[in-house]
């Protein structure tokens, strides 16, 4: 990706599979938008940041992306499994040191008024359990550590 | 004539209340807890009353402190929108006790239908089809006995429930307790009341539900159907009227049964009947919502009755205004919800940083929420409701997804690109909608079919936005791009003579 700049003009080439894009100008106006030109077509896209992520709507989807600052790096491989949004733990199903099965129901979170129910992404052992039935979590927080083989 | 009414809600249906209200040149007050201050429909109303209180509990259900405010304003009415104290018994009675009008049908007709199994039992009185079941006294035993007798797929529901909650499906025996248990928390968390029962799980079938109207003049009709199959986790997400599978004498059919079900509560005001259609035909009464319903904008569009001024008209004591009705086109309708659809449709929050709404022909939007506003947990997490109407279906289909391609929410995950690719689906386009359709559809999840290249294209346009420090600077300055603007009050001054 290659973006360039010429006094208050931005226009940038990406390049996948030999194919290249090019962005346009970007168009000051209340909406956020930005045009970008794909294959001699203007298409529209909107943007917006909040404190931690951009958002961008452009041919019909919007997409999120997080500012992740250096040194942080977005968990998944370690098989932690966090709490969707705020809300409260009502019930741990589990133990530590438990084996579980993929798709076996862990822990239950209440939040929106919903219970919605927290299931192993695999197979695996139990080796930490970060909250008791009862207690408020945060959207984002390490409810439990699934350890797989 | 009423002259002041309370509405007893908040979000999008007390800004439709409101609204209602000032058409017919009706004062309205509009009371809120603290974390609503500023919104939209506490502007929009004449007076607006924070209350007192943090939880729910303390605020929009107290019925003490909400009936304390009516008597300072000097309401004459209350308008309970949905949800919250809209179903509650106690609330019609101890409005009425306070010598108001509450805008809705008896206190007795409430507590008849909104227990779901008193409903039930009602319902076979007045040769109403109910789906095959048990009603359960007693607790996780008594609910396994029955469900053996009613044989699975079952569903399990809170005999006090709606919304979806407290309610469970059952495919095997070896299930049913951990379900029983769940249901029946969940019930007790969300109604104070734990009674759970059994119905038959009907797969397949259609959710048609039929709109009535009821005045103290001896009058009840019925406003024809709403067709609201198309639900993830048991609440509505797409809902049309009328219905692709109800030929006339059906219509009529459940029609009259509705009109029956409203007749055996003596009900009075706006209530909906909802039915499960089958595929064989076969229409069965789930429950009736003695309320203005959510997706009550459908019926107004094809009918041309405003239902909300009629329920402020028939709680005035008058008759409706509406008596022949000419049923026209087709309409619409999509719930806009905070949620994540490709992930199990989980609730999500967020800052409205851009709200675009669609514009044009043929076009209502319900919504509480503008740009600006932020998404909480602390309650429901729709955010709009988005009408279509045009002359055939077809044609409704494409206006909504036009308007869905218009529609433009950045700042929290939303459901509009589910929503617009159900519009294509070819099931829905050949109307073959079912409550089980989303997990038909998707049995593994739902994911937006989206190219790399749209993800390059709008990675490219964010850097950009970043680098150039555009979308930032502008979501401060809100419109202002031109430097500098000087606020008036610096540059007039105004001198008294």
């Amino acid at each position: 990706m290659e973006l360039s700049y010429l006094g208050d003009d931005i226009s940038g080439t990406i390049t996948r599979d030999g194919q290249s894009f090019i962005l346009g100008d970007i168009v000051a106006d209340v909406d956020n938008a930005v045009w970008i030109t794909i294959d001699g077509r203007r298409q529209q896209a909107h943007v917006a940041a909040s404190k931690d992520a951009w958002w961008v709507h452009f041919a019909g989807h919007t997409i999120r992306f997080d500012i992740v600052e250096a040194g942080f790096t977005a968990s998944g491989s370690g098989g932690g499994l966090t709490a969707p949004m705020p809300g409260k733990v009502l019930e741990v199903l589990v133990e530590t040191g438990q084996n579980v099965i993929e798709g076996q129901a862990l822990l239950v979170l209440e939040a929106m008024k919903m219970e919605h129910r927290i299931l192993a992404p695999k197979d695996g052992e139990i080796t930490a359990i970060h909250f008791n039935a009862g207690q408020q979590v945060t959207g984002g927080a390490l409810l439990l550590d699934l350890q797989s083989e | 004539m009423l002259k002041r009414v309370l509405i007893a809600n908040r979000g999008e249906i007390a800004c439709r209340i409101i609204r209602a209200c000032k058409e017919a040149g009706i004062e309205s007050i509009a009371i809120h807890a603290a974390n609503d201050s500023g919104a939209l429909f506490t502007e929009l109303a004449d007076i607006a009353v924070e209350l007192e209180g943090n939880t729910i509990a303390e605020t929009y259900l107290n019925i003490e402190q909400i009936l304390n405010i009516a008597k300072d304003v000097a309401a004459d009415s209350i308008h309970p929108g949905y949800g919250f104290l809209s179903e509650r018994a106690e609330f019609a009675s101890a409005v009425i006790e306070a010598d108001l009008i509450w805008i809705g049908p008896s206190p007795q007709a409430i507590i008849e239908m909104g227990d779901k199994m008193t409903a039930r039992r009602t319902m076979r009185a007045a040769e109403v089809p109910v789906i095959p079941g048990e009603e359960v006294e007693g607790g996780v035993e008594e609910i396994i006995a029955a469900a053996a007798k009613v044989g699975y797929p079952l569903l399990l529901k809170a005999s006090a429930g709606g919304g979806g909650k407290g309610m469970r499906a059952v495919h095997s025996p070896e299930d049913v307790r951990e379900a029983a248990e769940g249901a029946m928390r969940e019930a007790l968390n969300s109604f104070g009341d734990d009674r759970v029962y059994v119905e038959r799980l009907l797969s397949g079938s259609r959710h048609i539900e039929i709109q009535v109207l009821a005045d103290n003049h001896g009058n009840t009709i019925h406003l024809g159907e709403r067709e609201c199959s198309i639900q993830r986790r048991h609440q509505k997400v797409f809902e049309e009227s009328p219905s692709v599978a109800l030929e006339p004498d059906l219509r009529q059919q459940m029609g009259e049964a509705a009109i029956a079900a409203a007749e055996a509560v003596a009900f009075v005001g706006a209530g909906t009947v909802e039915f499960l259609l089958t595929p064989k035909g076969e229409f069965f009464f789930l429950e009736m919502n003695t309320r203005i319903q959510v997706e009550h904008p459908v019926t107004e569009l094809v009918t041309g009755v405003d239902l909300v001024r009629e329920q402020l008209r028939i709680a005035a004591g008058e008759k409706m205004s509406c008596e022949e009705l000419q049923m026209r086109g087709h309409a619409i309708e999509v719930r806009l919800y905070a949620e994540d659809p490709s992930n199990n449709f989980l609730p999500a929050i967020g800052d409205l940083l851009t709200f675009i709404a669609p514009q044009g022909p043929g076009i209502r939007l319900d919504t509480g929420v503008r740009q600006g506003d932020a998404v909480t947990p602390d309650y429901d997490p729709m955010l709009a409701k988005l009408i279509v109407w045009a002359p055939s279906r077809q044609e409704a289909l494409q206006r909504l997804a036009r308007a869905l391609d218009e529609f433009i929410i950045l700042g929290c995950i939303t459901n509009i690109r589910f929503l617009r690719e159900l519009c294509d689906h070819p099931d829905v386009i050949d109307g073959w909608t079912t409550t089980d359709m989303i997990e038909r559809l998707w049995p593994d999840g739902w994911s937006p079919d989206m190219t790399g290249r749209t993800l390059d294209a709008a990675y490219l346009a964010v850097n950009a936005a970043e680098a150039s420090g555009y979308g930032r600077k502008n979501m401060n300055s809100g419109s202002s791009n031109d430097g500098e603007s000087a606020t008036p009050f610096a540059t007039l001054s105004r001198r008294y003579p």
